[in-house]
């Protein structure tokens, strides 16, 4: 018995290894998953951060503008509309344009010095250069009165062609603390107020926008050609850097946006977009560089976070896993009892059912037996009465009781014959033959034989049937059936009582009907068993087999027996036959 | 004005018998470039500007003899007003030398100034009733565009000769020159700021010389 056990709790234990690896499973794939999620979420969050940043930069950036163009268009209106600046233009006097214009942008040159700080940000320009019709420089008679530039970054100011529109651009200075600086310039065209040609440009430049440092290491600076100024970078960083947006801007026809980059072995991201979409002047680029260690530390604490939220997630899995095996152990526990319950019993039930056909099947024998070895004795019983009987030298009562004696191995006899036909019948060895029998020929006749039995009571019988109606079957056993009826009808009945035997026919059955008057049957007695006796002795009580007999008779033929009523001094038995093909038809 | 030059005429009628017959005429006339617009108001001629070129509008011409002339004692002055923002006349063609005034006959301020090679001046601010009335003498030969700081759009010119002969076409091109001196010469057409046409010419006593400007 211990065997099955440990099979059973090595079972459980592995559907516990099972569940637990499942869970497992399941866990670290959760927290695989979610490290992604969350390395994709702090990725793009990052980015879409880093992006509004620069958006919202780049957007004051180009409100500086705005102000500086509004500033400049204003008074480029107001210089294209002054006599002087056209006749010094027109008429060839370029040594008197610049002290023309002088008075106009003064105050574009000048005003209060503003704060360091907010020293970028101001309107305030820090030279001007007109073009010619041509668009090389105007060389200023007195360089210090428009703002001082060096030959290299002036030449930078000269377009190929005189622009109908403003532009922007941004040029190399040699000027600054550091020796390198971007100046912003704008190039505002001067129209005629005669002919609306445009006949020169103003260019003005201002100190280059210079965004307030937003915290958490940003910098910021301009690409212009081909080199980065980015002063909050060291100079190797900074050309290296260069390079690399020079080649991404190469690289790529879009004007804005942003790629990955190692400054210094600091991962950071950077953005560049372009600060001047179809200028004449060279492209710039407004570059921003965001280090990325705050998302970077951001990543890695949410790394341990869901590391550890997953290794928990193990831990309880772990746990819940063990309470849960045990709770769905124990059903399979019980289950495996339950099951092994059943086939005991199921052992035994057929063990019991293996004992009873057994037994059956020797009691079947036995009654066959019983009826052969039985019938031999009653034979030579009733053959030496008979031959006692055909003697003259008795006296009468003698031969009186060797009537009765005779009478008796004849009942004898039908008693063994009747059980060798159960015996046969539970053997399963009883075939019936079915022919058309005439049932109410065969009623005739046991009527006419009940009538001449010496001991029938005073009984009046009624007859309702008609002539012909054949039932199929064996003739043998449909009359046994029709006369254990008929005999019990006599037999149970009272003096001055009656029988009653009706019968009909449809195309299916044919139902014989026989009543009789006399004590009736106690409702809840099986009449129907074998060997069963009246719970009220009476004179005339059978040997019990009669109306088994006739039901398995009528149930091996096909039909019925049934007990229809018994009561009110009247008890009715029914039997069903099967109606013997096409004969009835007339019936 | 109208007084002024019937003066000017006035001075000079004693001079021309001698000049008739010791002189030469020249007449003809200069291909003018086609108006765009109908002649509004005779005499009244603006200044237009087209491509950087000046012109007047009807377009006319000066022509002139180019020589050497003798230096004269005095010339007379001459006279540019300001009226209706705009220059009368618009085109004067002046002698090297002389003296020309610009009264202004609108009720408002005028600031007249050039910044042409051949006069740089700058009027200042005045008003009509500003005396003497300010003038300027143009002594470099060459075209001067007059304009005004206050009011951008006004532009006049005066087109600066070192010759005393010479003229202007009426708006279909006619021109005559009388009294010239005979010689060999150099007539000239100016027609605008970059067009100058020119022929040599050889003028006898007496003769009257057909020349056209195609």
């Amino acid at each position: 018995m211990s065997t099955p056990e440990q099979a059973r709790d090595k079972e459980v234990a592995s559907f516990r290894t099972r569940l637990f690896t499942a869970m497992m499973v399941i866990v670290a794939a959760l927290t695989a998953l979610g490290l992604y999620l969350a390395q994709r979420k702090v990725t793009a969050d990052a980015e879409r951060n880093l992006q509004e940043n620069f958006q919202a930069e780049l957007s004051a950036l180009h409100k500086l503008e705005e102000l500086r163009h509004a500033a400049l268009a204003d008074r480029c209106n107001a210089l294209a509309a002054k006599s002087r600046i056209h006749a010094a233009i027109e008429d060839n006097a370029i040594d008197l344009l610049y002290p023309s214009a002088k008075d106009e942008l003064r105050d574009l040159m000048e005003g209060e010095e503003p704060p360091p700080e907010h020293g970028a940000q101001s309107l305030h320009a820090t030279f001007y250069r007109f073009l010619d019709g041509t668009g090389s420089v105007l060389k200023p008679p007195n360089p210090k009165e428009v703002g001082p530039l060096d030959a290299k970054a002036e030449d930078q100011l000269s377009l190929t062609k005189l622009p109908e529109t403003q532009q922007i651009g941004y040029v190399q200075e040699n000027g600054g603390t550091d020796g390198r600086a971007v100046a912003e310039v704008l190039a505002v065209p001067i129209f005629s107020t005669d002919t609306g040609d445009v006949i020169s440009t103003l260019v003005v430049g201002f100190k280059p926008f210079q965004p307030k440092e937003a915290g958490a290491g940003m910098k910021s600076g301009i690409w212009v050609n081909g080199q980065l100024h980015l002063p909050s970078l060291p100079r190797s960083a900074e050309r290296s850097l260069g390079r690399k947006i020079a080649n991404a801007i190469a690289g790529s026809d879009r004007a804005e946006n942003n790629f990955r980059v190692n400054v210094d072995g600091a991962p950071q991201l950077l953005f560049y977009k372009r600060l001047n979409p179809g200028s004449l002047f060279p492209a710039a680029y407004e570059i921003c560089v965001y280090p990325l260690a705050d998302s970077m530390a951001q990543l890695h604490r949410l790394r341990w976070q869901i590391g550890g939220a997953g290794a928990l997630l193990l831990l309880g899995g772990f746990v819940a896993s063990h309470l849960v095996a045990l709770r769905f152990s124990a059903p399979v526990k019980k289950l495996a009892l339950d099951s092994e319950e059943n086939r005991a019993r199921r052992r035994r039930a057929e063990a019991a059912l293996a004992s009873t056909a057994e037994e059956l099947e020797r009691s079947t024998r036995y009654s066959a037996d019983a009826s052969h070895q039985l019938k031999s004795p009653v034979t030579v019983l009733r053959v030496g009465i008979e031959s006692l009987l055909v003697r003259e030298d008795f006296r009468p009562e003698v031969y009186e009781e060797l009537s009765a004696l005779l009478h008796q191995t004849h009942r004898l006899t039908g008693v063994i014959d009747e059980l060798l036909l159960l015996s046969r019948m539970d053997a399963g060895h009883l075939q019936i033959a079915s022919a058309p029998v005439n049932l109410s020929q065969l009623i005739d006749e046991w009527l006419d034989d009940l009538g001449a039995l010496p001991d029938s009571p005073d009984v009046k019988i009624e007859k309702e049937f008609p002539v012909g109606l054949f039932v199929a079957g064996e003739r043998q056993y449909t009359s046994l059936i029709v006369q254990n009826l008929l005999e019990n009808a006599r037999k149970y009945n009272r003096s001055g009582g009656r029988i009653r035997v009706s019968a009909h026919g449809n195309a299916r059955d044919v139902m014989l009907t026989i009543g009789n008057t006399g004590r009736t049957i106690p409702p809840g007695e099986n009449i129907f068993e074998r060997f069963h006796h009246n719970s009220t002795p009476s004179a005339a009580s059978g040997h019990g087999i009669g109306l088994n007999l006739a039901r398995e008779l009528a149930r091996l033929h096909g039909g019925d027996l049934r007990l229809v009523r018994s009561e009110d001094d009247w008890t009715e038995f029914e039997v069903r036959f099967p109606a013997a093909n096409g004969v009835n038809a007339v019936a | 004005m109208r007084l002024r030059g019937l003066l000017w005429c006035n001075a000079i009628l004693p001079l021309l018998p001698v000049a008739l017959l010791a002189s030469a005429t020249v007449e003809g006339r200069v291909e003018l470039p086609k108006s765009h617009s109908a002649p509004v108001q005779a005499k009244r001629y603006q200044i237009v500007t087209k491509g950087g070129v000046l012109s007047t509008q009807p377009p006319l011409a000066v022509v002139y003899l180019d020589g050497v002339f003798p230096e004269p004692d005095s010339l007379p002055t001459k006279e540019v007003t300001q009226k209706d923002l705009t220059f009368i006349p618009a085109l004067l063609p002046v002698r090297v030398g002389t003296k020309v005034e610009f009264p202004s006959l609108d009720d408002t301020y005028h600031n007249i100034f050039s910044y042409s090679p051949a006069k740089r001046f700058d009027l200042g601010r005045y008003r009509p009733d500003e005396r003497p009335v300010p003038s300027q003498v143009f002594d470099k030969q060459g075209l001067v565009t007059l304009r005004c700081d206050i009011h951008e759009h006004m532009r006049g010119l005066i087109l600066v000769l070192n010759t005393p002969y010479f003229v202007m076409t009426d708006t279909a091109g006619h021109f005559r020159l009388d009294g010239v001196p005979a010689g060999h010469y150099t007539i000239k057409a100016w027609i605008d700021s970059r067009t100058t046409r020119e022929k040599p010419v050889d003028l006898k006593n007496g003769q009257t010389l057909h020349v056209d400007f195609p």
